[in-house]
Parts: structure tokens; C-alpha cells; sequence
């Protein structure tokens, strides 16, 4: 069964523990500027939304790679970055409306969340449950359309 | 007590540009539209057939050919490109890959680029160079040599918007993408090229400033000024018009941190200054120096173009930032309600928008899960 991340932002306490623990599991290094989750804050009103790759369906990075190192892995559609083919030109990083891929300033490539092969270590050491690695199975899917469709709601409300 | 509301989220939000591209692909842009654009003019000039005047073209002996210089001032864009490609390069994480950008011309604009600009600086350096050697056997004056020549062309003005293209086609950066980049650049690769063959003609005497051909050439120069004007602000209209992002980017160049490249290098010196010198010069018969200083001007205001417009430019948020500012409205806007009923009971009037607006927010507390998946 395909796994994914879900993130509730609502459980989130912005600890940034999962910064921390994604950055010594990738690195070995304890600096959260190299981990591949980020903790987006607004300190003025309590609101934490931890944000990783949301491995989109039309994804812009692979769009822009003039590699082809950012591509979809055909198994399971998951956006992979070949560390061996990518030369760290930053149009992904530049090109994602999300954020996400990270430019590794030791290694000079651009990183990206790849689950931890399977384990993601966010998840284990997040107390809250505020990410969560869970089956991309029916009941979560519905949940989804059901989330997106009350947003496309809201949008249109508020428009 | 009651304050009026003010939008934490909004207001509070830190105004950050990209910080991915900076400088250096700044100078890159430029040199590759500046060299684009020149080669543009001196190809055009090329094959009007202008009389240039070869009594003072300067010609060089090497290994006992004489080689003719006489072409040089109109034909040297190639090497400003073959310069500006190296610090795209330069930019890169790791530097000796460079080789592979080319892999993915299909969809990638900076493979696209890559091809544009490698065929370009082929193409020109070969008819550069044709136009110096001496050599019989190379047929100078044949018609063939018109296919590389229309070749080279079309790749100069490629590149030139190529150098718009490459940041149109992020599309998360509102500032970026838009038609109107483009051909802003094109138009500044114009303007600047055509400065700098003015400053390269005069420099070496291929043109005496009183020449018709130097004249045509510089209204053609204040032409394309004016043009560029109108196109930057007609951009800079429709950007701040487009987006919210794209406000916050258009406010961050005129009035924020980057107001400094904007009026100090956009405006002063590459439209002001270089007016104003030009006009003093007219003035003093065509005096050399003057019309230096205002090219001299001119280029860098280009340069301060590519670098404001990068600078400038700043991520649409995600839907999910989005989400969140829309629920804290609504929770906002709920607390609002709520205290208005309560003022109600007191014999003030609610309006009907007011409880409209609590349905929405009840609907938005419902608990919203924001998966990973778009």
C-alpha cells in the first residue's frame, strides 16, 4: 500500500523537533536549515503548518529540471531528485509554489523529503501527531476530496 | 474596547523576496541581452549595407596576414554572450555538470536556453571571425554566407527573449510571469545593444559623430528608450494589478528595500541621465565625452533593470498559507459578529452581511485537514 504524509496543522506546536530530527537522520548534522521539512510560523497568531513535498500530479520542479534529475518515480509517483544529475541550479527550488526542495549548502545539491526510505523520522519523534505517515487508501483519499472540495467552497465564498 | 481590526496575518506577514537567484544571474541576463542586441543592430547595419569608413578601421598583423578590423565594432555581441554564459555557471551547486543542462529541452527553459545561447555564440563567433581573416578561400563576399548569418540573427534575438523566458517560466513568482517580461527585456537588449554599438563605433572611429548613419542610430537609440519606459511601466501597472503577491513585489521595488536599484539605477541611470547627457550633448556639437557618459549610463541602467526585477521577485503564497489567512478572516470576522450582536441587544442595528458572514465562518471551523497530496 502507497504511504504519504499528513500534516494538521491544528496539533501543530511549532517545537521544530521534526527540523531537527530530519536534518541528523539526512546529515548527520544538527542544523535545521538542511532538514527537508520546514515549520512555516506566524508567531502573532499560533499558527504552525509544517509543509514537505506535497509530491503534486503536474509538478513544476520536474518541469523546469533541465536535467531531468527531478522526476517522477514511475512505481509509485513520487517526485525523486538523482543526486548524481543534479547540478544545483535552483530553478526548482525557485520554481515550487510550495517551498520545498532545499538547497543543501555542504553537499551543493537540492534536497528533497524521500519518506526516509519508508520511516520518516518526523513522524516518530513528533508527539503531537501533527505529521502523520498513513496508507493513501480510499478513506483517505475521500477525506482529501472531501477537504479540497470544502476549500474550493470557501474560496468561492470568499471571492 | 473596541478596536478597529487589524489583519495580524496579513500585516504582520514578513515581505521576503527569492533569495535563489541573485547577482550573478543578473549579470548574466544582462550580458547576454546586451550582447544579443547588439549583435540585433550591427547585423541590421550589416546588411543595410552602411558605408563605414575604413580609412580609420584599425588593422592587426598576426603570423604575416593582415587582419581587418573594419567589422569588429558591429559584430563583437557574441563575445559579450560567450562572456555572460560562464556565470550562469557559476551560479550552478556543481559547476563541472554544467554539461548536463542541456538534457531536458522539452519541457526545462534552461535547457532550451542552454541550446539558444550555445548556437548563438557558435554561429557569431564564426561570422566574427570570418569578417577578420583575410583568407581568399573563404569567399567573404558570397551568398552563402548569408544562411549563417540569418541564423545567427534569429538566435540573437532568441536569446534575447530567451532572457525574459527563462523567468516567465517560473510560475509561482507573480512578478515573473507575465507576457510583458519578455519583451521588456527584448526591448532593453535593444536599447543597451544599440547604445553599445553607438560607444563601440564612435570609440574606434567607424562612424564620425556627425555621420547620418550615427544619427539615425541614435534616434533609433531614444526611440527605443521611450519604448522601454512605457513597456516598464506598463509591467510594473499590470504586475501590481495581477496579484497580491505581485503588489507586494511592485511595493518592495518603489517603495521598499530595493527602492534604491529601482529609482537610483532603473530611473536615474538608465532613463534620466542618459536624456539629459544626450541633450547637453546636442547642444555642444556632438561633444564625444558627453554622449560616453550617457551610453556608459544607459548600460548600467540596464544592468540594474535585470537586477530589480530579480530581486524583486517573491512566491505566491501556498493554497495552505492561503487557507489559514482565509479562516483567521473568518474567525476574525465571527469575534466581530458576535460583538456586534451583543452591541445589538443594546439597541444598535446588525446588518445582514454580519450574519452571513457567521454561516461562513461556522463552516470553516469544521476541522479542515490539509493532506499532503495537491
Amino acid at each position: 500500500m502507497e504511504k504519504m504524509l499528513i500534516v494538521d496543522y491544528e496539533k501543530c506546536t511549532g517545537c521544530r523537533l521534526c527540523e531537527l530530527v530530519c536534518s541528523v537522520f539526512h546529515t548527520g548534522a544538527s542544523n535545521p536549515s538542511r532538514s527537508r521539512i520546514r515549520v512555516i510560523k506566524w508567531e502573532n497568531v499560533g499558527f504552525y503548518l509544517p509543509m514537505t513535498c506535497q509530491n503534486c500530479e503536474t509538478s513544476f520542479c520536474t518541469e523546469v529540471c533541465p536535467t531531468k534529475a527531478c522526476h517522477k518515480d514511475p512505481e509509485n509517483g513520487r517526485v525523486v531528485i538523482d543526486q548524481d544529475k543534479c547540478i544545483g541550479c535552483k530553478t526548482c527550488i525557485i520554481a515550487c509554489p510550495f517551498g520545498h526542495p532545499f538547497f543543501d549548502i555542504k553537499e551543493r545539491v537540492t534536497k528533497k523529503c524521500d519518506y526516509c526510505d519508508g520511516d520518516p523520522q518526523c513522524v516518530s519523534f513528533c508527539d503531537m501527531k501533527a505529521v502523520d505517515y498513513v496508507d493513501a487508501d480510499k478513506v483517505q483519499m475521500a477525506k482529501k476530496r472531501e477537504v479540497a472540495n470544502k476549500f474550493v467552497d470557501l474560496m468561492k465564498q470568499v471571492r | 474596547m473596541r478596536t478597529e481590526h487589524i489583519h495580524p496575518i496579513r500585516n504582520g506577514r514578513h515581505v521576503r523576496p527569492q533569495e535563489e537567484w541573485k547577482e550573478i544571474i543578473a549579470i548574466y541576463l544582462y550580458l547576454a541581452g546586451m550582447g544579443a542586441g547588439s549583435y540585433i543592430i550591427g547585423t541590421l547595419i550589416h546588411w543595410l549595407g552602411v558605408t563605414l569608413n575604413p580609412p580609420s578601421a584599425p588593422s592587426i598583423t598576426l603570423f604575416g596576414y593582415l587582419l581587418d578590423l573594419t567589422k569588429v565594432p558591429i559584430f563583437w555581441g557574441p563575445i559579450m554572450v560567450s562572456i555572460g554564459a560562464p556565470f550562469l555557471i557559476l551560479d550552478l551547486g556543481i559547476k563541472r555538470r554544467f554539461m548536463y543542462a542541456c538534457l531536458n529541452p522539452r519541457t526545462s527553459w534552461v535547457a532550451r536556453g542552454f541550446l539558444i545561447l550555445s548556437t548563438f555564440i557558435v554561429f557569431g563567433l564564426v561570422l566574427l571571425i570570418k569578417s577578420v581573416l583575410p583568407f581568399e578561400w573563404l569567399y567573404a563576399e558570397s551568398a552563402l554566407w548569408h544562411i549563417p548569418e540569418v541564423i545567427a540573427f534569429v538566435f540573437a534575438c532568441g536569446t534575447a527573449i530567451y532572457t525574459g523566458i527563462l523567468l516567465k517560466a517560473t510560475k509561482s513568482i507573480p512578478l515573473w510571469n507575465t507576457n510583458l517580461l519578455p519583451l521588456l527585456f527584448l526591448v532593453s537588449a535593444l536599447s543597451t545593444g544599440s547604445m553599445a554599438i553607438i560607444l563601440s563605433t564612435l570609440g574606434t572611429g567607424l562612424f564620425s559623430h556627425d555621420s547620418g548613419a550615427l544619427k539615425a542610430l541614435m534616434s533609433g537609440e531614444q526611440t527605443l528608450v521611450v519604448i522601454e519606459g512605457i513597456v516598464l511601466y506598463l509591467y510594473l501597472y499590470w504586475s501590481y494589478r495581477a496579484t497580491e503577491q505581485g503588489k507586494d513585489s511592485v511595493r518592495l521595488l518603489l517603495f521598499g528595500e530595493k527602492k534604491l536599484i529601482f529609482w537610483g539605477g532603473i530611473v536615474l541611470l538608465g532613463f534620466i541621465f542618459p536624456v539629459i547627457l544626450k541633450n547637453i550633448a546636442s547642444f555642444f556639437h556632438g561633444n564625444v565625452v558627453l554622449i560616453f557618459v550617457s551610453g556608459l549610463t544607459l548600460l548600467c541602467g540596464g544592468f540594474f533593470l535585470r537586477l530589480g526585477v530579480l530581486s524583486a521577485g517573491m512566491k505566491e503564497q501556498t493554497p495552505m498559507q492561503r487557507l489559514i489567512e482565509i479562516q483567521y478572516d473568518m474567525r476574525a470576522m465571527k469575534m466581530k459578529g458576535l460583538r456586534e450582536r451583543v452591541v445589538d441587544e443594546h439597541g444598535t442595528r446588525t446588518t445582514h452581511k454580519d450574519t452571513r458572514i457567521n454561516d461562513k465562518a461556522q463552516m470553516s471551523n469544521d476541522k479542515l485537514l490539509i493532506t499532503n497530496t495537491e
